[in-house]
């Protein structure tokens, strides 16, 4: 072969290897790369560079009710960092598309788990612990599909669902929109305290705290941003949010995961983890 | 687990938290032998409570005919066949409970209904135990039967639906036992549901938190009895509070009818939460059904309420179900009259032990005309 030949298929080799690598994996820690601006989108290609880590996922077998049976088995986690804020996509696989909440069905959802204040000593991975707390983030589909558009009634969620008639629609009320919403909210409590767990939410993620299992509690603050879509082998969440209180220990600092497929009936403590995973933060190059 | 002592079970058992019993056990006794199935108390229950959006599906309170009636869908056959055999040696059950049978990873063994569970609420409404063979005659138990059974939440001494939230979201009122679902708190895991035997927890798909009977505390704290007694048209129902048997008090008319007279039994006593309805059972069905849903007292319970007509405090008692609005602290019989009382001793309200009877002829001489006497 003339050594012009053999430069030519050398370089074809190289550049067909270089299409079909996937992007850069980072086996031992979550690689944050620092970004000027942190893409809520999943699909946004700011993604392809960043690396991946494979967290490996193992059930919550600690404490009752427990999952026992393994599911998932790992979601695969790029981060991106940006002043105190920090972007993480984690992508799984899910056969089946769980977004509607009914009676005993459950929503696929996910969260990130970081310590409130960084330290050397870190708290339990499992929720946290007494004075030690952790700061959740967590995302649900059913909740996405809210946030996209679906609508807020019975028979967005049951289509063939008979309704013969609710009290607030009553027609002394008609054209008393206050009227109607308060006595609305006399039929959902839930609603009423503010405790909207499904129905007209306008962002699919929200911001919580834990000091152990059991305790986790909405944070004072809702800050947190997600959005999540479904890929061709299960879902892909983007989740900014903010980094922990205080420096980072050795460079990093330390995220955990779940992942709950609401086709298995996990919800809650039933869900599929990981333990502490470092995230080394990368300056920009 | 605790070790725990439940009365209706005449044992220690396991539960998830130590023994810690309310100042007052909110208690209602209902006589299966009044209920018409009318579904008043259903529907008092639906306008008062669950007439919002996710809340459709929900009865809170419910009748539905036994043998092959059920609401959600077989909630006792189920739970019945994954228990396995149920023996009580005597007044003592050996069995497992709910909480002993609880498989590993669980607090409680249960099952979550599914959609389709719900849709059924009239499935086997009036349906009878077997076909009624040319030539039977009418007796005591019948041979072909069917009766009905209004379900409420029971408000247990010993809930399951507390013990299985992982978050402590259900919580026992020290004040009246009354058992609530805390809705600020409540991330909709339906580990309640699954584990509430009775199935009288319910998911709301619109708000995603769970949902139960709250006994109408606005009205018990008032001293009313809740909206499905008030509205009770078969008077079915008392409401009071229960005492534990070393502490029951004849004068208590809830005490009476289930310690002193023993007429009135918890459902299902092997599933082990210590319920706090209690059901006066019905007189024509069989005593080994009756035995399985109410425990080894049911015969001797028939039997009491069999001779009620020659029992003026037993028939007196029986006669203020349904009499007022107002809870009735204690009671007492003088001759021919049955008082309601205060705790304090002051008069409620007072009702003839006997109705008087009216006998009216089919014909009416005076204007020549024949009156059926048409239901």
């Amino acid at each position: 072969m003339k050594p012009f030949r053999l430069v030519l298929w050398m370089s074809l080799t190289v550049l067909l290897a270089a299409c079909g690598q996937g992007p850069q994996t980072s086996p031992a820690e979550v690689t944050a790369l620092s970004a000027g601006t942190l893409p809520l989108d999943p699909a946004d290609v700011a993604w392809r560079k960043v690396p991946v880590h494979p967290a490996r996922l193992i059930p919550q077998d600690l404490v009752e009710p427990r999952l026992l049976r393994p599911t998932t088995a790992e979601v695969r986690v790029r981060a991106l960092a940006r002043g105190g804020e920090m972007a993480f996509l984690l992508e799984w696989d899910d056969p089946t598309a769980d977004d509607l909440p009914g009676a005993a069905r459950f929503s696929d959802a996910c969260a990130v788990q970081m310590p409130v204040q960084t330290s050397a000593d870190l708290p339990a991975p499992q929720m946290g612990e007494t004075s030690r707390a952790v700061s959740i983030t967590y995302w649900r589909a059913s909740w996405q599909a809210e946030a996209d558009g679906r609508g807020d009634t019975i028979r967005d969620l049951y289509p063939n669902a008979s309704v013969d008639h609710y009290p607030f629609e009553a027609a002394p009320l008609a054209g008393d929109e206050a009227a109607r919403r308060e006595a609305a909210l006399r039929y959902a409590p839930a609603r009423a305290l503010g405790n909207a767990m499904e129905g007209g939410r306008s962002t699919p993620v929200q911001d919580l705290l834990a000091e152990g299992p059991g305790t986790l509690t909405p944070a004072p603050v809702q800050e947190s941003r997600g959005k999540g879509i479904r890929t061709k082998t299960g879902w892909a969440v983007v989740l900014v949010r903010k980094l922990p209180e205080g420096p980072p220990v050795g460079g990093r600092f330390q995220a955990a995961f779940a992942v709950w497929q609401g086709s298995e009936q996990e919800v809650g403590s039933r869900k599929m983890r990981t333990g502490w995973i470092p995230v080394n933060l990368e300056k920009a190059s | 687990m605790s070790r725990v002592f439940n009365w209706q079970i005449g044992r220690e058992m396991a539960y998830w938290y130590p023994e810690s019993r309310p100042r007052k056990q909110f208690a209602a006794v209902f006589d299966i032998n009044k209920c018409i199935a009318c579904q008043t108390c259903t529907l008092a229950c639906k306008t008062t409570w669950t007439s919002g959006k996710g809340q459709e599906y929900m009865l809170w309170n419910n009748v539905e005919s036994k043998p092959f009636g059920f609401f959600p869908l077989r909630w006792d056959l189920k739970l019945l066949e994954m228990l396995g055999a149920q023996r009580w040696e005597g007044r003592v059950y050996a069995g497992q409970t709910l909480f002993e049978a609880a498989p590993a990873g669980e607090r409680v063994l249960g099952w979550r209904p599914q959609d389709e569970d719900y849709a059924y609420p009239n499935v086997g409404e009036d349906d009878c135990a077997g076909g009624v063979e040319g030539g039977t005659s009418l007796r005591v138990p019948h041979l072909s039967w069917f009766f009905y059974l209004p379900r409420i939440c029971n408000h247990c001494t010993y809930p399951a639906c507390l013990a299985s939230c992982p978050r402590g979201s259900i919580y026992k009122r020290p004040e009246d036992g009354i058992v609530l679902l805390d809705q600020s708190r409540c991330r909709g895991y339906r580990e309640c549901v699954k584990a509430c035997p009775y199935k009288k927890v319910f998911f709301n798909p619109m708000t995603g938190t769970s949902e139960k009977c709250i006994a109408c505390f606005p009205k018990i704290e008032t001293g009313l009895v809740p909206q499905c007694f008030a509205n009770c048209i078969g008077k079915i129902r008392l409401a009071g509070f229960v005492s534990t048997p070393e502490n029951a008090r004849p004068e208590n008319p809830v005490d009476y009818l289930v310690h002193v007279r023993k007429i009135a039994l918890p459902l299902f006593p092997q599933f082990g939460l210590e319920p706090n309805v209690y059901y006066i059972p019905p007189v024509h069905a069989p005593k080994r059904f009756l035995e399985q849903m109410f425990g080894p007292g049911a015969g001797a319970a028939v039997a009491a309420y069999l001779k009620a007509p020659d029992d003026p405090d037993l028939a007196g008692l029986l006669g203020l179900f349904g009499s007022t609005e107002r809870l009735i602290p204690r009671w007492k019989r003088q001759g021919e009259t049955v008082f309601g009382l205060e705790e304090g001793g002051g008069e409620i309200l007072r009702v003839p032990l006997r109705e008087p009877v009216h006998v009216r002829m089919a014909l009416d001489s005076k204007l020549g005309v024949a009156r059926t006497n048409c239901p």
